[in-house]
């Protein structure tokens, strides 16, 4: 793939906690408006090169470019604002928050989110709360969990923590997202109605997705490409069917067992 | 009696101004600033100070708030990104800098004698002398419109409780607006809130802000109440009691703060009430400290058996992580 | 003024132990157990008044007395973590925190109560002087000395040779790591209150002594300089808090050297030690003898 391609393109990406090498030069790619899976087995380094691309461990090493911008050495916020957003393994909510307030914070044409705002465009911010909270039922209705809209996020099981996320960085109008386990604990009917959702995004607003999974069904049936990573390093890059019959990927994993025969 | 309760309504106004900030610094922001009574003495001493250099009354009091805030910022910009814990370490032993400073700098701040020393010993200084002719003013004011001379406390609570009253109102409705609610999402969990897009630091700052500059109007009125203070008046024991209150009122009910602000100048104006038996067995020196023994009990009980202070909302505390 | 110079550096070691056997109970409760104890220095006093009680009002031997205020402290700090410290479990750093703001108004003002505002002081000869070679000596300050080696020496075979300090250790250095690999917290706790409240009481009798006399809130006042010493040594670390409790001592004294362009002026002894604190739990809350650690 040519760079102008690309919507994010990392070079030689590297992190090490002490003597740990976690993410060893790694070099990707993505092109725009795809969905990749990123997979590997448990330690490869999935949630690190995460953490290295949306810019939570500023130690990392090389360069970033994002939507035509150098983004490595922008503190996250910045990242978030040019467009590339993320969810967590283990979900960040915002516990004493009700889900609505939730999503709400993720609005960023909000003008009565800086200081005095809610006084000095006092109708402006009213309206977007309006606005806001109308998309934000939305989507928690696309996401089957309108009803608990007024409740606590601190209440939510752990799928539905996950869900949540994913509706958070959605209200955020994003350019790319970055999914660590969207799936994990949420039930697979409405897994599925996600992964249709996933791709319509794809299609209507152009979201480029890059996603972890370790279910390798799911991984094969949306992306357009998938990345394997093993011990920091990409062992393997390419189409799914591909990859499927890649010998090193199953050695990868067969040879520690701890992603199941799926692949 | 009449004259104890008009005690108690200006010094509630002035924990009720004072409280108010740190519930917005620790009760929606989630950062415990333990050395805010050093806002309230900065912005006392930069006003009383303004004042004896000869600037009017009235630019000094923004004088005082504005260096209020420019301390604020100077304590927050590193502190803020501290683990919270530490914060609170770091903001006690902040505060009482502050106070040490003010206690030796004897020829800026007229050192532990207090602020009538402030041009120096022997010659006796006066801060507040426009703020008495002001009060007395709007004391003539309610006299004539209730047809009897009042106490001149009645004055000064007429001007604080009104000023108090409004920044209630503003606060209330800062911690509603979208502002607000992104302060309590960084109370929850900030690196969620730097995912989504906004600049955690940023935000700290101006809670801490808010804050000091409110520590720094309660600060004016306690300057304007008495005549003379000392750095000893602002010991870290003022920071906590305002902790006290704002646990009370369940950490985030701006409403509650004026009411405990009373309960608590109730029981510290009242130990002279407090002669009841078994508490006659103590000599009134001793239920000074008695009283202190209670605060820390009810601060442990309430922290432990009622996190939602007196008004809050259970449900929403089990959730604290 | 080389005598001057020598006579500083015992007095900073003195004072320096008298932090260091403060700060070791106060690291590990805040290592282990993540409880900034805002009631150490209150502890210190109670260890005092106890020590206090059986020694005047009651006319028993220092030695005695002393093993007797030790002894209450070192229960006290256990019962308050029953009933006061463990329903905190799982709750916020600053909920915790607060909490031993709250345990420090009781037992600071209920000594006040029950002993008065007035100064206190131990039944000892405060005016007998022991002269070896340039330094003089008090009674309290030998007395110090001797518990301080007594005190660290049993603290460090403690947590060297027994399972209970390696555990401490392990959890200090890394909670998940413990929890995972099954260390019984609850007794952990108990036994880690049970060091820190006989060592805070220790260290408040030996400041008694050494000051002479003393009140109800003498214990608070030492409380920062005894935080100052645990960051220094990095939170947690036992010998850290000894390193940084004696540094802090001698750097104090030092200061006021003529020999350094006359001394600094003792007033600002403080907010040096202050300024210190929040430097360094801004830059290296590891300490200075720690490792750096990632999250
Ligand atoms: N903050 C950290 N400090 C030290 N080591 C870390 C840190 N974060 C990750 N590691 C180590 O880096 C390696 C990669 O971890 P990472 O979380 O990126 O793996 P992963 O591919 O996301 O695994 P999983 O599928 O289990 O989520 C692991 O060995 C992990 O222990
Ligand atoms: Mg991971």
């Amino acid at each position: 793939m040519k760079p102008k391609d690309a919507i994010l393109s990392a070079s030689h990406v590297g992190m090490r906690f002490k003597g740990l090498v976690a993410v060893d030069d790694v070099s990707l790619a993505v092109a725009r408006g795809s969905i990749t899976a990123l997979i590997g087995p448990n330690g490869a380094g999935k949630t690190t090169l995460f953490n290295c691309l949306s810019g939570f461990l500023p130690g990392a090493a090389g360069s970033v470019v994002f939507d035509g911008r150098r983004i490595d050495g922008l503190p996250p916020h910045r990242r978030s604002r040019a467009g590339l957003v993320r969810t967590f393994q283990i979900p960040r909510i915002f516990h004493r928050l009700t889900l609505i307030e939730n999503m709400l914070v993720a609005d960023r044409a909000q003008p009565g989110d800086a200081l005095f705002g809610c006084f000095m465009r006092r109708g402006a911010t009213l309206a977007r709360t309006r606005a806001a909270t109308e998309q934000a039922r939305d989507l928690l209705a696309l996401l089957s969990i309108e009803r608990l809209a007024d409740d606590y996020a601190g209440t939510l099981s752990g799928g539905q923590r996950k869900l949540l996320e994913l509706g958070r960085v959605l209200m955020t109008d994003p350019k790319m997202i970055l999914l660590d386990e969207p799936m994990a604990g949420v039930n697979p009917a409405l897994g599925g109605k996600l992964l249709e959702r996933v791709e319509h995004l794809r299609q209507e607003r152009g979201i480029t997705f890059l996603f972890v999974e370790h279910d390798m069904e799911m991984v094969m049936r949306v992306s357009d490409r998938v990345v394997v990573l093993d011990q920091g390093r990409v062992i393997a890059d390419g189409p799914p069917d591909t990859i499927r019959a890649d010998l090193r990927v199953i050695d990868a994993y067969l040879g520690r067992a701890d992603l199941g025969a799926s692949a | 009696m009449l004259e104890f309760w008009l005690f108690v309504l200006a010094t509630a106004g002035i924990y009720t101004i004072f409280s108010l900030g740190l519930l917005v610094q620790f009760g929606i922001a989630g950062l415990p600033n333990f050395g805010n009574g050093a806002f309230m003495a900065i912005s006392a001493y930069a006003m009383a100070i303004s004042v004896v250099n000869g600037l009017p009354m009235w630019a000094a009091a923004p004088v005082g708030i504005g260096a209020a805030v420019l301390f604020g910022l100077l304590l927050a910009i590193p502190t803020v990104r501290l683990r919270s814990d530490y914060l609170a370490v770091a903001t006690i032993a902040a505060g009482e800098i502050v106070r040490y400073l003010a206690l030796n700098l004897q020829e800026l701040t007229g050192g532990a004698a207090g602020t009538v020393n402030l041009l120096g010993p022997g010659i006796a200084a006066d801060y507040n002398s426009s703020w008495l002719r002001f009060q007395s003013g709007v004391r003539g004011l309610i006299s004539n419109l209730v047809g009897q001379r009042v106490p001149s406390d009645v004055a000064f609570i007429a001007i604080l409780w009104p000023v108090a009253l409004l920044l209630l109102a503003a606060v209330w409705y800062m911690v509603r607006s979208p502002w607000g609610r992104t302060l309590r999402a960084i109370r929850e969990d900030e690196t969620a809130v730097a995912a989504l897009g906004k600049d955690v630091f940023a935000y700290k700052l101006q809670a801490f802000s808010v804050g000091a500059a409110l520590a720094g109007v309660a600060g004016l009125f306690f300057a304007w109440q008495v005549s003379s203070f000392s750095p000893d008046d602002f010991r870290p024991t003022l920071t906590f009691y305002a902790f006290v209150i704002v646990i009370l009122g369940g950490k985030t009910n701006v409403w509650a703060v004026p009411v405990g602000a009373v309960l608590f100048a109730g029981i510290f104006a009242g130990t002279r009430f407090l002669d009841f038996w078994p508490l006659s067995v103590f000599a009134s020196g001793d239920r000074a400290y008695l009283r202190l023994v209670l605060v820390g009990l009810g601060l442990i009980v309430l922290v432990i058996w009622r996190p939602q202070g007196i008004f809050g909302n259970r449900r929403e505390d089990a959730l604290e992580t | 003024m080389l005598d001057q110079l020598l006579q500083l550096v015992f007095n900073g070691l003195v004072t320096g132990s008298i932090f260091a056997i403060g700060a070791i109970g106060a690291s590990l409760v805040w290592g282990v157990l993540r409880i900034g104890n805002f009631a150490h220095g209150d502890y210190m006093a109670l260890g005092a008044f106890t020590t206090f009680t059986a020694n005047v009002l009651l006319g028993l031997p220092l030695v005695v007395s002393a093993l007797l205020g030790v002894a209450a402290t070192s229960l006290f700090a256990v019962l308050a973590h029953q009933l006061v410290l463990k329903p905190m479990r799982g709750r916020g750093l600053t909920s915790v925190f607060i909490v031993t703001v709250g345990l420090a108004f009781v037992i600071r003002n209920t000594l006040f109560l029950v002993f008065g505002s007035g100064a206190r002081r131990f039944d000892i000869d405060q005016a007998e002087v022991y002269v070896v070679g340039p330094i003089r000596m008090s009674p309290g300050q030998a007395i110090t000395i001797v518990c301080a080696l007594i005190a660290i020496g049993l603290v460090g075979w403690l947590l060297s040779s027994t399972n209970i300090g390696r555990s401490m250790r392990a959890v200090a250095e890394n909670s998940d790591l413990a929890a995972v690999t099954g260390v019984d917290t609850d007794g952990l706790a108990t036994i880690t209150w049970l060091i820190t409240g006989a060592l805070a009481g220790l260290a408040g009798i030996c400041l008694g002594l050494v000051q002479g006399t003393f009140d109800a809130s003498f214990g608070a006042y030492t409380l920062f300089l005894i935080f100052t010493a645990v960051v220094l040594g990095g939170i947690g670390s036992a010998y850290g808090a000894l390193g940084g409790g004696l540094a802090l001592g001698l750097v104090m004294e030092v200061s006021t050297w003529d020999g350094f362009a006359g001394g600094l002026d003792p007033r600002y002894k403080l907010i040096l030690a202050f300024i210190a604190l929040i430097l360094m739990l801004l830059v290296r809350p590891e300490g200075l003898f720690g490792k750096a650690r990632i999250v």
